[in-house]
């Protein structure tokens, strides 16, 4: 056995280290994968040795797959989880079933690559320079630029005054869709000077939304029990928790947050009181969201709420009424104060839930959902949240402006769907 | 062995690393990676301009703040000499003169002195 078979064979009992590719309908799916010990999902696909296409996507080549494939470090295999195949990655191991299924097919594929590294996808992309580096001299040398012509195929940023009359150049990038540190789908094209933001705008997003049918958009329509909303409001919360605690680095936290979503009932807010004690502590308020992307006239919702104002749909529908709902609020407007009512709108959804017994409510053409007022004819909270991230994002950090991103709540895939009328 | 003789061996056991590097290099990544596999990772989309960008790091408030916590050591060490002579009457005289350090330092970070960009 060759030294590369030898560390090969070692590679084989780690956590396989995969790269998740999102697509719509499957948030929740991928973010259980999380829990598992067999697998670490990572953030770039550097550090990836096995790519997990999953959730619903247009027909034909998606826009950056093929690149993000090659930018896998060799050797590399692709795994399709559900769905049809993808057309930009024609050599994915294709999966159907559940989260075992995939978790053990992640794991073969992974043994195969590590001890036969020649099993490995080849490059999709052609291996072609954007331009040709050539300046304007007989050489190649010589023109505009730090070293004459295009290098290696692109050109340089211009340069325009920063904040404190220096001139700096300005950057334009385009982050995402498939950044996992960001919504899944979502992208952002940005002007970065240093690491704040210039300017933002969102760009289309490559994913379709997927099968299944939304509780909150039902209750529009037709009566659903109370309970089951609420639970399902106290599982988004936490979701989104999981999420937030993710990109703020707190994996442990962000992990009891996705354990607490499975053992959820009505009633049992010990353990999230708990966790939100424990944020406290660990310093999440104080350190990384205190002061950070402050809202002045957020649209109804959480965004509102965290600003103190009562405003929630709830407040007008007799059954709630019954049930003494009032609406949670919290001051400050920041991301800290986001954070907040996430956690305190969970632990009145476990009371509400506990509380509400066979009741229903709904039907009304209005719904206050996780993100928002739902309206029959009016656009869903989420593309009100999307409009407005632009204006919030400019003159933010990057690392301020993911924490802005996560605590609105950002999801393309939601804002592209119409509200049945 | 005299100082050539020891020269030369690390001159060797020096070239032998290098080799033993490359060797290492090519058996565990006997790939070159192609264009796209080399583009920096922002998400899926190729980038628009070249990674080299001119980027201020704005030594000035670093050179300031380091001239400040250089001049404390400077006092520090005469200081620390009499330290027991003096006992707690120099141990207040430093606390003052390390807060109004610190004051300086708070003042640099209300004024974003050390936001990098």
């Amino acid at each position: 056995m060759g030294l590369r078979g030898w560390l090969g064979r070692l590679a084989v009992g780690v956590e396989v280290p995969v790269f998740p590719v999102v697509g719509g309908g499957a948030r929740e799916a991928i973010q259980d994968l999380r829990l598992r010990p067999e697998l670490e999902l990572v953030d770039s696909p550097r550090h990836a040795a096995v790519m997990l296409v999953v959730g619903a996507f247009p027909p034909g080549d998606v826009d950056g797959l093929a690149q993000v494939h090659d930018q896998l470090a060799p050797p590399r295999r692709t795994v399709r989880w559900g769905g049809e195949p993808v057309a930009s990655l024609p050599d994915a191991v294709v999966v159907d079933g559940g989260e075992d299924a995939v978790v053990a097919a992640i794991t073969e594929t992974f043994a195969e690559l590590m001890s036969d590294p020649d099993r490995g996808e080849p490059p999709i992309l052609p291996d072609v320079d954007p331009v040709e580096w050539r300046g304007v001299g007989p050489y190649g040398q010589g023109g505009m630029g730090m070293t004459g012509g295009t290098p290696y195929g692109r050109p340089m940023a211009e340069r325009g005054p920063a904040r404190d009359g220096l001139e700096l150049d300005r950057v334009p990038i385009t982050i995402g869709p498939w950044l996992p540190t960001l919504p899944p789908g979502l992208r952002l094209d940005v002007v970065f000077q240093g690491d704040v933001l210039q300017e933002v705008e969102v760009g289309p997003a490559p994913i379709v939304p997927g099968e299944g049918s939304d509780l909150f958009v039902r209750a529009l329509t037709e009566p659903v029990p109370i309970a089951e909303m609420e639970l399902a409001r106290a599982r988004h919360h936490l979701r989104l928790l999981a999420e937030i605690l993710r990109v703020e680095d707190l994996a442990v936290a962000s992990r009891r947050a996705l354990r607490l979503v499975h053992g959820i009932r009505p009633g049992a807010t010990g353990e999230v009181e708990r966790l939100a004690a424990a944020l406290v502590r660990a310093g999440l308020y104080a350190l990384a969201l205190r002061g950070v992307g402050r809202l002045d006239r957020p649209p109804p919702g959480p965004a509102a709420r965290a600003t103190g104002v009562a405003v929630d749909a709830r407040s007008d529908d007799p059954e709630y009424r019954k049930l003494g709902f009032e609406p949670v609020t919290v001051e400050g407007g920041d991301a800290a104060a986001r954070v907040r009512l996430l956690l305190a709108e969970t632990v009145q959804a476990l009371e509400l839930a506990a509380k509400a017994g066979p009741a229903r409510a709904g039907g009304r053409g209005v719904v206050e959902a996780p993100r928002g007022r739902l309206e029959v004819g009016e656009p869903p909270p989420e593309r009100t949240l999307l409009d407005l991230a632009p204006e919030v994002l400019v003159g933010q950090e990057w690392g301020d402006a993911v924490t802005i991103i996560h605590t609105l709540d950002l999801d393309v895939e939601a804002a592209g769907r119409e509200i049945p009328v | 062995m005299g100082g050539l003789g020891a020269a030369l061996v690390v001159l060797l056991a020096a070239g032998l690393a290098a080799l033993v590097a490359r060797w290492l290099s090519s058996v565990l990544e006997p790939t070159t990676l192609t264009v796209p596999e080399r583009v920096p990772f922002t998400g899926g989309m190729p980038p628009q301009v070249h990674a080299w960008n001119r980027f201020h790091i704005r030594y000035y408030v670093m050179a300031l703040l380091f001239l400040a916590f250089d001049m404390e050591m400077v006092f520090m060490y005469p200081w620390a000499v009499v330290f027991v002579e003096e006992g707690i009457v120099a141990l207040v005289e430093m606390l003052m003169f390390i807060l109004i350090l610190v004051v300086g330092m708070v003042y640099t970070w209300r004024e974003r002195g050390f936001q990098w960009a």
